[in-house]
């Protein structure tokens, strides 16, 4: 017996296993894009997605921007910042970790997880080369990107400072370039102002009527812009801690702030989907840009200040012309005339892909049918964890009930559409992922010729996934393995009847917390991956992949009784218990053997509670379709498909809570 | 007769009694203050106490429920040839103990649990009763929507309340409604009840381990909620949570903070949406908790019934003065271990009086 080594995991929250239906490049945003940076130097944009993927895209090559996809993260990605001239890339996520990449090559240098909860800002000191990171845990913490960047896999300790005194969610942050203030916006409705140098309290500045999602610092940290869920923009005076103005042009929340470079103007977007343009020297001269499909989340200049790339929660990016400074169009905010947009059209689109936003599972448990924001329909096997089918615009409502089959088998997994892409989660919750046991014949995986075989979907899906794990085990020297195929002390997964594909990202993490491990199907082989498999993976995986013990069998208790046009006369009621995927046919089989007494015995013996593969019994064929003609079971007075399993006739003709009732009359 | 007139008539003057009122103490049978106090309290809801009496009136010989025993006390009250004195309702408290479990024994019971079991079951029946003769004539037939009409008691106790989410990622507001028969608010040291109502509908926000599931988002996200009175109902029953669940003692224990509650009370957490915003309540019934804890102590109740107002203690009734009403606020220190303090509010609305 192989014994493992504990993972430490004592203490810790459940463990679940999640894994991402999508395909292998994904060259479209599925959703939402809540940042963005832009290389000047490159001419590269980089957008942080809700689908949980950075990508960066050629500016200079409009046909085809895409270049790359950087993937780590496994939620939403809120912030990024571009630092060390290009070269380097820091992300914040809900999945409550931050990220530092290689923004040239696009791969994840290391993962900094000292936030507790969703990071929703990031700011960035560009002359000392200082990011802080902000969010819902109300903590901000400070990291030196030189430190950062030198980290590595035996020197990845880093020592930060954080800045304490938040009393809420933080929504905001920002930080001058020489780094000498930070201000952070949170549902406090306060701006809270820090020197970073010195991580001393500087100043509170209330006046929002509501919670503060987008700030903006000038240069030398004395003016600060604030946007509020209340609909105003503020500019601020850190000098005379006091609020200077307060801007009034857009109908709902201000989300996303941009100033020039001399702060002179400032450009703003929110929920109102408008992009406005206002002179902060005199507020009341503003231009309407744009407007765009959707609320803004964020906006970056290109370097000449001609243009803006303008982020919503669509998914599509586009770049608006922004006017010249010195010729102000509109602005007599007097004239009670509706303002028309600068621009009706953008200049260029970076077009975003739909994302995955209904579903309905399929009774079978195994089938999925998605609705997307473009209305496509697809078709997808859990199971396999994969795309089956594509069937474009269709009535959604139709074609799941077109798939509809009365078959009952319990919930195994749960669905996450939080990305636009289809997450599936299999956890021990009340939807335990060992509570599906089929048969591999019905199921389509084994021919049918063959001994029908049960198998467990959470258990072969699990399996499949981790395919690749070659898991050293933990054997002592003396208690050398029993001398058989477990050769060089390693055990092989997979299971007999599929595979999933290579590309699947597979994730471990907190259920409804932390992610503690993403990885490819695919790479589970390397050596790094293994150990960090070996320290994650619960124990109720291991043991199903590892240990290849069997999940348990579901049972189901019933009454079995004659029915009363039977002529039969019962004088107890006898309950059974059987496994839930038996079939009617086996009742009947019982009861034509036990209780009719057509077998031996007297007919008072437990039921029909047999193991998970039907016993090769060569007499069992001719039995059964003796027993099928010679009895027939009823529920709630129906006659009973002898196909149908226990758990079906409970589901749809049962019907009740109540334990299971069924009657049985014998033919002539 | 004229002899033996009663201490509370001599109060009252009998030129000032009011007419067709009957002022009757109800008999404890071992611990069944908490009903008689309710029962006193919702006597004295005019509303109420006419329904109840119509509802005598119209079902001659049923079958025995909790609503024909509370009938039978009610019609038993007013028809009394005195005009005080005390009754004992024992097919009611027989009645209660056969339809709940909780209540078949002699030990003490939370005079809000009983008061929420009364009203929600008396609505079964009256629901329960619906169905059988809509039943009869013909099957079905527009069964739902007769379900669906309010009752009597949905007429007298209750309101509707909403509760809206802003979701703080996409700053969409969903709203759901909910019905209630009663509003039940924390208590804090030396406030009213209006603050009391006013922390009810205090903003909560949802986050951490507690994050709505935000269906425009997709994802759970921070969200923040509150309560409103939409509907306000024509008597609102205050139920101030005095018994609070202590962990380091793992028992409930008294608050005993001081709530002034007025005579005249309008609502000030009323949504924006609200149908009659500007109800004016009359304070008609109080029950009261006396003693230091949930399982122990004893409820007495007072009541405003032709201007004057009565405190009725089981099978005793005195009349008292409007100002010992301040008795029962509660206590400005927490040193004294009982208490007498108001437990259930019952406010009448004033545009429901005919």
């Amino acid at each position: 017996m192989a014994t493992h080594k504990s993972s430490g995991q004592s203490g810790r929250k459940k463990v679940q296993v999640s894994f991402v239906i999508r395909d292998e490049v994904e060259r479209r945003h599925r959703a939402g894009v809540n940042s963005l940076q832009y290389d000047a130097h490159l001419q590269r944009l980089y957008s942080a997605g809700r689908d949980s993927i950075i990508r960066i895209w050629n500016c200079k090559n409009m046909k085809e921007p895409y270049i790359q996809s950087m993937e780590h993260h496994t939620d939403w990605v809120n912030d990024i910042v571009l630092c060390c001239g290009g070269k380097n890339l820091i992300s914040a996520s809900s999945d409550t970790t931050v990220k530092v990449w290689n923004a040239h090559k696009g791969f994840c240098m290391s993962t900094l997880r000292t936030h507790k909860d969703y990071v929703k800002a990031l700011a960035y000191a560009r002359d000392r080369e200082q990011v802080a990171s902000a969010g819902l845990d109300r903590a901000i913490f400070l990291w030196d990107v030189n430190t950062l960047t030198a980290l590595t896999a035996s020197n990845n300790t880093v020592t930060t400072s954080s800045l304490n005194g938040n009393k809420d969610s933080i929504y905001s942050l920002a930080m001058n370039p020489p780094g000498t203030a930070i201000v952070s916006g949170s549902t406090e409705k306060v701006l809270r102002v820090w020197d970073p140098r010195s991580c001393t309290k500087l100043m509170k500045l209330k006046g929002h009527a509501d919670n503060v999602k987008a700030l903006v610092l000038n240069r030398d940290g004395t003016q600060c812009l604030s946007g509020s869920s209340d609909g105003t923009i503020k500019l601020w005076s850190l000098g005379q801690q006091r609020c200077i103005s307060t801007i009034r042009v857009h109908d709902e929340g201000v989300w996303a702030l941009l100033a020039t470079e001399n702060f002179s103007h400032v450009i703003s977007g929110g929920r109102d989907r408008k992009i406005v343009m206002t002179d902060l020297r005199n507020t009341e001269r503003y231009t309407l840009i744009c407007e765009e499909s959707a609320p803004v989340l964020k906006m970056a200049m290109t370097p000449d200040q001609g243009s803006l790339w303008v982020a919503t929660s669509d998914s599509s990016i586009r770049n608006w012309v922004l006017p010249k400074r010195d010729c102000q169009i509109s602005g007599d905010a007097g004239e009670e005339e509706v303002l028309k947009p600068l621009n009706v059209k953008p200049e260029l689109t970076i077009k975003g892909g739909p994302a995955v936003r209904h579903y309905q599972i399929l009774n079978d448990k195994r089938h999925i049918l998605t609705k997307d924001t473009e209305n496509n329909i697809v078709v997808y096997d859990v199971l396999k964890a994969s795309k089956l089918e594509d069937l474009g615009p269709a009535d959604f409502e139709e074609e799941v009930k077109k798939r509809f089959k009365m078959v009952y088998v319990p919930n195994w997994f749960n669905v996450d559409l939080k990305t636009g892409m289809l997450t599936i989660h299999l956890g021990q919750d009340e939807n335990d992922c060992f509570s599906a046991w089929v048969s591999a014949r019905e199921a389509g995986l084994a021919p049918n010729d063959i001994v029908d075989q049960k198998v467990n979907y959470g258990n072969l899906l699990l399996q499949a996934l981790l395919e690749h794990w070659w898991r050293p085990l933990q054997v002592d020297e003396d208690a050398e393995c029993q001398g058989d195929q477990q050769a060089a002390g390693q055990t092989r997964g997979g299971n007999e009847y599929f595979s999933v594909p290579g590309h699947t990202p597979v994730i471990f993490s907190e259920v409804g917390g932390r992610t503690l491990y993403r990885l490819l199907v695919r790479d589970a082989g390397g050596e790094t991956e293994g150990l960090l498999l070996n320290e994650t993976v619960p124990p109720w995986v291991v043991d199903i992949v590892v240990e290849k013990n069997l999940p348990k069998f579901i049972k189901i208790p019933f009454y079995l009784l004659p029915h009363a046009t039977s002529g039969v006369k019962s004088l107890k009621k006898d309950r059974l218990i059987a496994n839930d995927f038996i079939q009617v046919r086996k009742v009947a089989e019982h009861v034509y053997e036990k209780v009719l007494g057509a077998g031996s015995e007297s007919g008072s013996v437990a039921g029909p509670s047999s193991p998970g593969a039907d016993r090769p019994d060569p007499d069992r064929q001719e039995t059964s379709s003796i027993a099928e003609d010679r009895v027939e079971l009823l529920c709630n007075d129906q006659v009973l498909d002898s196909n149908m399993d226990l758990r079906t006739v409970r589901h749809f003709i049962w019907k009740s809570s109540a334990d299971l009732t069924l009657h049985y009359r014998p033919l002539k | 007769m004229g002899a033996n007139i009663s201490q509370l008539e001599r109060d009252i003057g009998s030129d000032q009694f009011p007419p067709n009122e009957h002022y009757f103490g109800l008999v404890n049978f071992g611990n069944t203050c908490y009903s008689n106090s309710v029962l006193q309290a919702l006597y004295f809801c005019k509303p109420f106490r006419e329904k109840v009496l119509e509802y005598k009136a119209r079902n001659k010989r049923t079958k025995e429920t909790l609503l024909t025993c509370l009938a039978d006390l009610f019609y038993s009250i007013a028809t009394q040839k005195k005009k005080v004195g005390s009754i004992a309702p024992k097919k009611f408290i027989a009645r209660l103990r056969k339809e709940k479990e909780e209540f078949d024994n002699y030990m003490q019971q939370d005079a809000h649990e009983f008061l929420n079991f009364l009203i929600n079951h008396i609505n079964e029946i009256i629901l329960a009763e619906r169905h059988q003769n809509n039943a009869k004539p013909k099957t079905g037939n527009g069964d739902p929507q007769t379900q669906q009409e309010p009752t009597w008691v949905h007429e007298i106790f209750q309101g509707i309340l909403t509760s809206e989410t802003r979701c703080l990622n996409c700053e969409t507001v969903s709203s759901k409604d909910e019905d209630f028969f009663d509003l039940q608010v924390d208590v804090d040291q030396n406030t009213s009840i209006t603050h009391c109502l006013k922390c009810f509908s205090n903003t909560e926000t949802l986050c951490s381990d507690n994050k709505f599931k935000c269906d425009h988002c997709s994802s759970y996200q921070e969200a923040q909620k509150r309560m409103r009175v939409k509907k306000l109902p024509m008597i609102l029953a205050l139920h101030l949570k005095r018994f609070k669940y202590m962990e380091q003692y793992n028992r409930h224990i008294k608050v005993s903070h001081r709530v002034v509650f007025p005579l005249e009370l309008r609502l000030f957490n009323t949504s924006d949406d609200a149908v009659n915003p500007d109800r004016l309540y009359d304070l008609v019934a109080v029950v009261i908790h006396c003693g230091s804890g949930p399982n122990r102590g004893h409820y007495i109740s007072i009541v405003k019934s032709h201007g004057f107002w009565l405190l009725f203690d089981d099978d005793m009734v005195d009349k008292i003065d409007a100002s010992t009403i301040e008795d029962f606020y509660g206590l400005t220190s927490d040193i004294q271990k009982s208490s007498e303090t108001g437990y259930i509010l019952f406010y009448q609305s004033r545009d429901c009086v005919q």
